[in-house]
């Protein structure tokens, strides 16, 4: 009897326990507090300096050629920019829509727009939203251009330069474009004509269709 | 976690001289006990992987990865098997649903062994036959598993976890599971009453 | 701030699968504890003669929800590195209409049929089998239905930020409805052994 007496409270106890616990949490706070809403200045600060915060346009090119696809690339630009060109694989997501977007504050997130300042205003957003992974396209479109796209040979270029360039000219055809050899200290370089938006067939990525999502973490 | 395994053990304990005694089944864990025990766990995958339990989403990598292995091109073709597929680096059966729910398996046994309620049979009601009830076990398992995946998730996914979360698809998926199972149970009931 | 373990690179993947192991092995035997494994107990819950699903599910979800609050309050726990599924409002309410029906019909959930299979209940392996046919259905059919399933998505959102309340305030309330809804249950339960006579399934 006196058993039956001690197991019929335990559940009572547990549940005023529970019950007051539950009361205090009412004045607790935000239990994101320090995590989502809160920027790190001295965190923040540290990663700027260090520029780690940065991919530069090579490195984003040897990921989209090795097919890689534990990043979304985000390109900040117009709609109607973003139908001229944009980079293989992005997604046209304009600065007030980026919190909307579905990006996941786990997944690395790469930033691009023509120059560098929204895709570092984009980047200091995202960052002081808790976005752990976001990083900008060193120097952004125009960079991707010069040193993607339309790599130049100088002049008087080094024998490592050149083998940079002759690497550089085949990861250009590769995305359409057109290595600018032979006299670039001219300064005046031919005509430039945007590659078209489809990959060449022939390209090892295009027969994989688009870069496959990141693998779901839920149910 | 281990705390809470031992604490279930301990209570499993309390029945012990019957189990060597006879094969009558011990009864089941007080339901708030269970019920604590089972938070923890789920605390504890919170804590150490900063997720939460789950069940249907295995069963999803398991098909993803079959069709893959059998027909790459339609698996690949599709953005639902897609997703549990990933970037192709790694076998979709090298995912941490697929090794919890193995663990459940493992977990069930044991627990179920060392209760003495190991037993080979079908669960019924006494007023259906066994192939009626097998008939509508996989009618049941048809519904619900397209449901989990319409639903993102399934009690333990969604329900479960995403209620302690207190996220609002979850609970919207709670509510609607309790609802439409009450608004059928009158048709069904005589399968298990 | 140092949890989640692995979202903070204390180990990698491969051990991480470890632990799903070992946290599966506790999940499984807690749910074959509470009874889950058996159909009968199971289903009891949708004819109001023993509410013990509402009972463990609703002391989980309390136990998880404030222990994870207090953990997250006192820094230990980032809440914002915690997985959260997206909510996509109308096919979840589907899906979970579904899940429901499924459940009554079918006697199982998947974790609870993990179980039942693992105890011997032949029922449950059928039930698994379906699973996996309705799942590969939906596989099949995702190109009509990818629509449907990605349609009115709201993000990452939780109940304190739908209704504009601090989250210990709605902390507080899902806790207030689960302890009324134990008494509730506990009194169900009794009225309907007594209208039975004593008679229990």
């Amino acid at each position: 009897m006196m058993k039956r007496l001690a197991s019929l409270s335990v559940p009572q106890k547990a549940a005023a326990a529970v019950i007051a616990l539950g009361f205090l949490g009412l004045f607790a706070g935000d239990p994101y507090k320090g995590s989502r809403y809160t920027i790190d200045e001295q965190e923040l600060a540290r990663v700027v300096e260090t520029t780690v915060d940065h991919v530069s346009p090579q490195e984003l090119a040897d990921w989209i050629i090795q097919g890689k696809a534990d990043f979304r690339l985000i390109d900040l630009r117009t709609e109607n920019e973003f139908k001229e060109y944009h980079i293989p694989g992005a997604e046209n997501v304009p600065l007030t829509a980026l919190m909307n977007h579905g990006l996941s504050t786990q997944e690395k997130i790469v930033l691009y727009s023509d120059g560098g300042i929204h895709s570092a205003q984009a980047w200091f957003l995202l960052r002081a939203k808790g976005y752990s992974a976001a990083y900008m396209l060193f120097g952004g479109l125009e960079e991707w251009k010069d040193r993607v796209l339309f790599p130049k040979r100088a002049a008087n270029a080094t024998p490592a330069e050149a083998v940079e360039f002759a690497r550089m000219s085949a990861v250009s055809a590769y995305f359409g474009g057109t290595p600018q050899s032979g006299t670039a200290d001219t300064a005046t370089t031919p005509a430039i004509v945007m590659p078209k938006l489809e990959m060449p067939a022939s390209a090892p990525a295009a027969a994989g269709g688009p870069p496959k999502k990141k693998k779901k973490e839920g149910c | 976690m281990h705390a809470d395994a031992q604490s279930l053990a301990a209570d499993a304990g309390q029945g012990h001289e019957s189990h060597a005694a006879a094969r009558t089944p011990q009864p089941y864990v007080h339901p708030y006990l269970a019920g604590f025990g089972l938070g923890l766990v789920l605390l504890a995958s919170f804590v150490i992987m900063g997720r939460g339990l789950g069940a249907s989403g295995a069963f999803s990598s398991v098909i993803a990865g079959g069709i893959d292995a059998v027909a790459p091109a339609h698996a690949q073709g599709n953005a639902f098997y897609g997703e549990y597929l990933g970037d192709g680096s790694r076998s979709p059966l090298m995912d941490w649903l697929v090794f919890e729910v193995l663990g459940v398996f493992v977990g069930g046994f044991l627990s179920g062994l060392l209760a003495g309620r190991f037993k080979k049979e079908i669960g019924r009601g006494p007023a259906i036959t066994s192939g009626k009830r097998l008939v509508l076990a996989f009618i049941g398992g048809g519904i619900l598993g397209f449901g989990s995946k319409l639903a993102r998730g399934c009690m333990s996914g969604q329900a479960l976890t995403g209620g302690a979360l207190l996220n609002v698809g979850s609970w919207a998926a709670m509510m609607c599971i309790f609802a439409g199972a009450y608004a059928v149970a009158y048709f069904v009931r005589r399968q298990w009453q | 701030m140092n949890a989640p373990l692995f979202k903070f690179g204390l180990f990698g993947d491969n051990v991480g699968l470890i632990f799903a192991f070992v946290i599966g092995i506790a999940f499984g035997f807690a749910l074959e504890r509470a009874g889950f494994g058996n159909v009968r107990k199971l289903t009891a819950q949708f004819y109001f003669t023993d509410l013990a699903v509402f009972k463990v599910m609703f002391t989980a979800i309390v136990t998880a929800m404030t222990g994870l609050f207090y953990l997250a309050w006192i820094g230990f726990v980032d809440l914002s590195q915690v997985y959260l599924t997206d909510t996509y409002i109308v096919p979840q309410a589907v899906g979970g209409l579904l899940l429901g029906v499924g459940f009554v019909v079918g006697g199982y959930c998947p974790g609870t049929s993990c179980v039942a299979v693992s105890t011997g209940k032949i029922d449950a392996v059928v039930f698994l089998v379906g699973i996996v046919a309705g799942i590969f259905a939906f596989g099949e059919m995702f190109p009509l239905l990818e629509s449907f399933y990605n349609a009115t998505p709201m993000g990452r959102i939780t109940l304190p930020e739908l209704l504009h309340v601090p989250y210990g305030v709605v902390v507080f309330l899902v806790i207030l409805m689960a302890v009324g809804g134990f008494a509730g249950a506990t009194w169900v339960e009794k009225t309907m052994a007594a209208k039975k006579g004593g008679q229990t399934a």
